[in-house]
């Protein structure tokens, strides 16, 4: 007892002081790996060649040549067809699986996921095999071409199309069974059930859905740039600029304004998260759908159509891998992942790819899940923590391009004390993991509010310090989500292509880029190749992740439903 | 469930003399931006004591409970335990064991694991931390358990299993937040029981913190009863009960009726035109005050000639009858509890006129400035 009144001075600064420097090390993260590079940018975008402060000069410029400001309409166009393709197309096969009985759902919602295992190249691959001037398809574009608007909106919708279904599937998931029996007993028609109950209580989720979408589509780079022939949208400006031209200004300008509509739409997107915590009471009862034969059958027969074209794309490209010379000589063999002596890297590439993988999933996932337990569990420096939380949610506003070149203007600087980071790994795993922290930190504070609040406390009183409370309680019982984001984390980092184009050297080359320089370079069989290559990687390390879900849970059945 | 009836380690808190003061809270203050939670509290609180913080939510009690533990640390005023100043020390070295109102039992590890937590950690041998995990589950009636997780106990169950837990590396004050509000009725009366007389047998100091009247009245030492971040009354159950200082206390501990009155001198009282013998009440010079009588108090005769009502509605109750009365005189509402003899000697019926005595030691007066809650 006397021991324990006397050492306690020294004791409590140690405990507190860790999760001071805790919070501060997490802070300086995001500082260094958003903050800074995107002020960077934003301070270039005001500059002349030499770094004169020039004003809005720069702007100007951009907007009195037509072929810049052209593109700001039809990266508009695009993304709107997209995003209204995308949203209904997803709502009509969210409605299927959540509101009929329709058969084989799990077979569909499996098969409806699988793009978003693939980088956003290989739709844009296959369309062109599909479609192009030597596709088999071509004649079904009535004599339009695939290269320009009309496979960008196809690409994109690809896609981006499970992003949308995963989330109208939640939001139509919530239902209560109460209002429509109440609907039904006063009589009330189908139809008017639907305009009166299902539509205002999915209304949130849609509108978010629709942001969501017109974000990944204003800011998406891949498809445009495989597919979009002369038709140039603001992502691939951006590209242009710096690695074509070399006008990092412009660059930096074009940034600016992509980063305008993705800023709005995550505003948008956060006012509407915050009304919608109340929208079910916790006292709902699950609606179940009865079976319809004339309704089940409709909606499995759309479904099954959008999980056709689905598998048809993603054949394309496996196909496309696998044929000699096409069209002209369609006999099998595996040549085109031999990537000799071709461009982009060949399989060193695809290695670094795997490395960075697993190096922002396993570094990733512990930084992000434990600052969103310093977030949401411990107590003292309020206002750190709160700063933390705010930063947290920012990477969600930068589409992948800004960030990159961002990360350039800002690392690549003479003087920058993290100038040694430039043209390593370590640039790319930490921006790979800034890029997609956001939803990874509000998949752990989720999962952080689902547990007893007094845990801590609990710990403290038992004088156990937090972070063994963290590693024995807090970390194991939150398993299910951190696997989620680790996972995340490694399908994003395999696939990504936006931010790294600008971020690699000839020793950190990685398969998402590489897929881009083959079919810059002409080899489009190859770029086929490593881009199957990264959509059975991912696709392997999803299913290893199933797995492993299913035995950690099975085992920790004991614990989770002992009753 | 039986008794907890376990043999207990000899001398865990002999040592400590009774009258001790275990913790001295001073002037002790907290404040949630503009709200103030709790303002200038002073408490005493002597060695293997069981205190009950009775109010309803809201008045502060949970947040002078966590101020103890140093979970939500106070804004202003000093907490002196045992002789050493606290206030400013976190949870982790200060010494108490805690219960919650979830138990917070951690859902991964096994009873044994839960309660072993606190003692891992003083890297005490395997074979030690075992006997006491066994002695503390024989403690609480729960021997053989080790291997079970808490998604597989009861909720009594699991609330036993949180108070080993809070016991294990033997605290000098025990804290209980609602430990029994999450559990069946029944329940509830039994571990009562239990709880205090492990209590009792450990004499470990323990606050507990509660919004049931009848929980602090059957286990409490003495109750503080708190209002709006204040304390109301300290007092054993019976003086609070009994000799309730305030209208809130009056009204929140126990049912109590309430009648406009005027003050007589320093020992009496008019109700309507009747006059009424009292304790002195200090109320001498005012106008007004409310008279407070406890239903149980309020006799009825069958001389109708001094304080009268007429009955309004009898309800059975098992082991009494409540009687709903209007008071002739002064016009006003009045319950009286009386047993089925009693109410047989007054020949009571509906709309029946009967005698009210209210006895001068059952009476109290409060100033009529109050609002009755």
């Amino acid at each position: 007892m006397i021991a324990s009144t006397l050492m306690p001075a020294r004791l409590r600064s140690s405990e507190a002081l860790i999760r001071l420097a805790a919070l501060l090390l997490g802070l300086a993260l995001l500082v260094v790996g958003l903050l800074l590079p995107l002020l960077t940018m934003l301070v270039k975008s005001v500059q002349d060649r030499n770094g004169d402060f020039i004003g809005l000069t720069n702007f100007i410029h951009y907007f009195q040549v037509p072929a810049l400001v052209n593109s700001i309409q039809q990266s508009l166009f695009v993304a709107l067809l997209s995003t209204m393709l995308v949203v209904s197309l997803a709502f009509l096969c969210a409605y299927g699986i959540t509101r009929t009985c329709m058969p084989g759902k799990r077979v569909f919602r499996v098969l409806a996921i699988l793009p978003i295992l693939a980088p956003s190249l290989l739709p844009a691959i296959s369309l062109v095999y599909l479609f192009g001037n030597q596709g088999w398809f071509r004649e079904a574009l009535m004599g339009q071409s695939i290269y320009g608007p009309i496979g960008i909106v196809m690409g994109m919708s690809f896609w981006i199309f499970p992003h949308a279904l995963m989330i109208l599937t939640t939001a139509l998931a919530n239902s209560d069974a109460r209002l429509y029996e109440a609907a039904e007993a006063l009589g009330t028609p189908k139809w008017r059930s639907f305009l009166t109950i299902t539509l205002p209580g999915v209304r949130y989720g849609l509108i978010s859905c629709t942001f969501v979408v017109f974000t990944l589509a204003i800011t998406d780079f891949g498809v445009p740039k495989i597919i979009g022939g002369q038709y140039s949208v603001l992502a691939t400006d951006v590209y242009r600029q710096v690695v074509g031209q070399q006008n990092f200004q412009m660059g930096a300008v074009v940034s600016v304004i992509l980063l305008l509509p993705a800023v709005l739409s995550f505003i948008v997107d956060r006012l509407i998260q915050r009304r919608q915590v109340a929208q079910l009471s916790a006292r709902a009862v699950p609606w179940q759908p009865t079976p319809a034969p004339l309704r089940d059958g409709l909606f499995a027969i759309f479904c099954y159509s959008v999980a056709g074209v689905i598998l048809l794309v993603i054949g394309t490209a496996v196909y496309a891998s696998l044929v000699q010379f096409w069209p002209y000589k369609l006999s099998l063999t595996l040549d085109h992942y031999g990537f000799d002596g071709l461009a982009g890297g060949g399989w060193s590439a695809w290695f670094n790819s795997l490395k960075l993988a697993f190096s922002v999933a396993l570094i990733g996932t512990l930084v992000v899940f434990f600052n969103a337990w310093l977030i949401e569990k411990s107590d003292g420096f309020a206002p750190l923590r709160q700063g933390l939380h705010f930063m947290a949610m920012l990477p969600m506003a930068v589409p992948g391009m800004v960030l990159g070149l961002a990360y350039i203007f800002f690392f690549n600087q003479a003087g920058n004390p993290f100038n040694w980071l430039y043209g390593t790994l370590a640039i790319l795993v930490l921006n790979t993991l800034i890029h997609f922290y956001t939803v990874c930190h509000l998949t752990s504070v989720t999962a952080l509010k689902q547990l007893d609040p007094e845990f801590e406390a609990v710990g403290a009183s038992l004088k156990v310090p937090f972070w063994i409370t963290f590693r024995r309680i807090t970390l194991p019982v939150s398993l299910p989500a951190v696997l989620d984001i680790s996972v995340y984390l490694f399908v994003n980092a395999m696939t990504t292509v936006s931010a790294v184009v600008f971020l690699y050297n000839s020793d950190t080359r990685l398969a998402s880029v590489a897929v881009l320089h083959l079919d810059e370079a002409g080899y489009f069989a190859s770029a086929a190749a490593m881009a199957v290559l990264i959509f059975l990687t991912s696709l392997v390390v999803k299913l290893l992740h199933a797995a492993l879900t299913h035995v950690l849970l099975t085992k920790a059945q004991r614990w989770r439903q002992a009753t | 469930m039986q008794s907890m009836t376990a043999a207990l380690s000899p001398g865990l808190y002999a040592e400590v003399k009774k009258s001790d003061t275990h913790l001295a809270i001073t002037q002790l203050t907290k404040r949630f931006g503009d709200f103030t939670a709790l303002k200038q509290i002073d408490l005493e609180i002597q060695e293997g004591e069981f205190v009950c913080f009775l109010g309803p939510s809201g008045c502060g009690k949970t947040t002078l409970l966590r101020a103890i533990a140093g979970l939500a640390p106070q804004s202003s005023g000093k907490i002196i335990q045992r002789g050493c100043d606290v206030s400013t020390l976190p949870p982790q070295e200060r010494d108490f064991g805690i219960v919650f109102q979830s138990y917070a039992l951690f859902p991964n590890l096994t009873v044994y694991g839960n309660i072993a937590y606190g003692l891992r950690n003083r890297r005490e041998d395997r074979h030690c931390i075992r006997a006491r995990v066994t002695e503390l589950l024989a403690l609480v009636d729960l021997a053989g358990s080790e291997s079970k997780y808490p998604a597989a106990l009861s909720g009594g169950q699991q609330q036993r299993v949180a108070l080993a837990r809070a016991l294990a590396t033997e605290p000098s004050l025990l804290l209980l937040d609602e430990p029994l509000s999450a559990l069946d009725a029944r329940v509830r009366v039994n571990l009562r029981g239990q709880m205090k007389a492990l209590q009792r047998r450990l004499g470990v100091t323990t606050i507990m913190v509660t919004h049931d009247q009848e929980e602090a009245l059957t286990m409490a030492d003495r109750i503080v009863v708190m209002n709006h971040g204040v304390i109301e009354q300290i007092g054993t159950p019976e003086e609070v009960y009994r000799q309730p200082v305030s209208e809130f206390v009056a009204t929140f501990v126990g049912s109590m009726n309430f009648l406009d009155a005027v003050p007589e001198g320093s020992s009496g009282l008019r109700l309507g035109s009747q006059c009424l013998k009292c304790l002195p009440h200090g109320l001498d010079d005012s106008p007004r005050a409310r008279l407070a009588v406890r239903p149980e108090d309020v006799a009825l005769t069958p001389c109708t000639t001094g304080l009268s009502a007429t009955v309004q509605g009898i309800e059975f109750l098992g082991a009494f009858l409540r009687v709903r009365l209007h008071l002739d005189d002064s016009d006003q509402p009045l319950l009286a509890d009386v047993s089925a003899r009693d109410a047989e000697s007054v020949a009571l019926a509906v709309n029946g006129r009967v005698g009210i005595s209210l006895p001068a030691a059952a009476i109290r007066l409060y100033p009529a400035s109050e609002v009755a809650s």
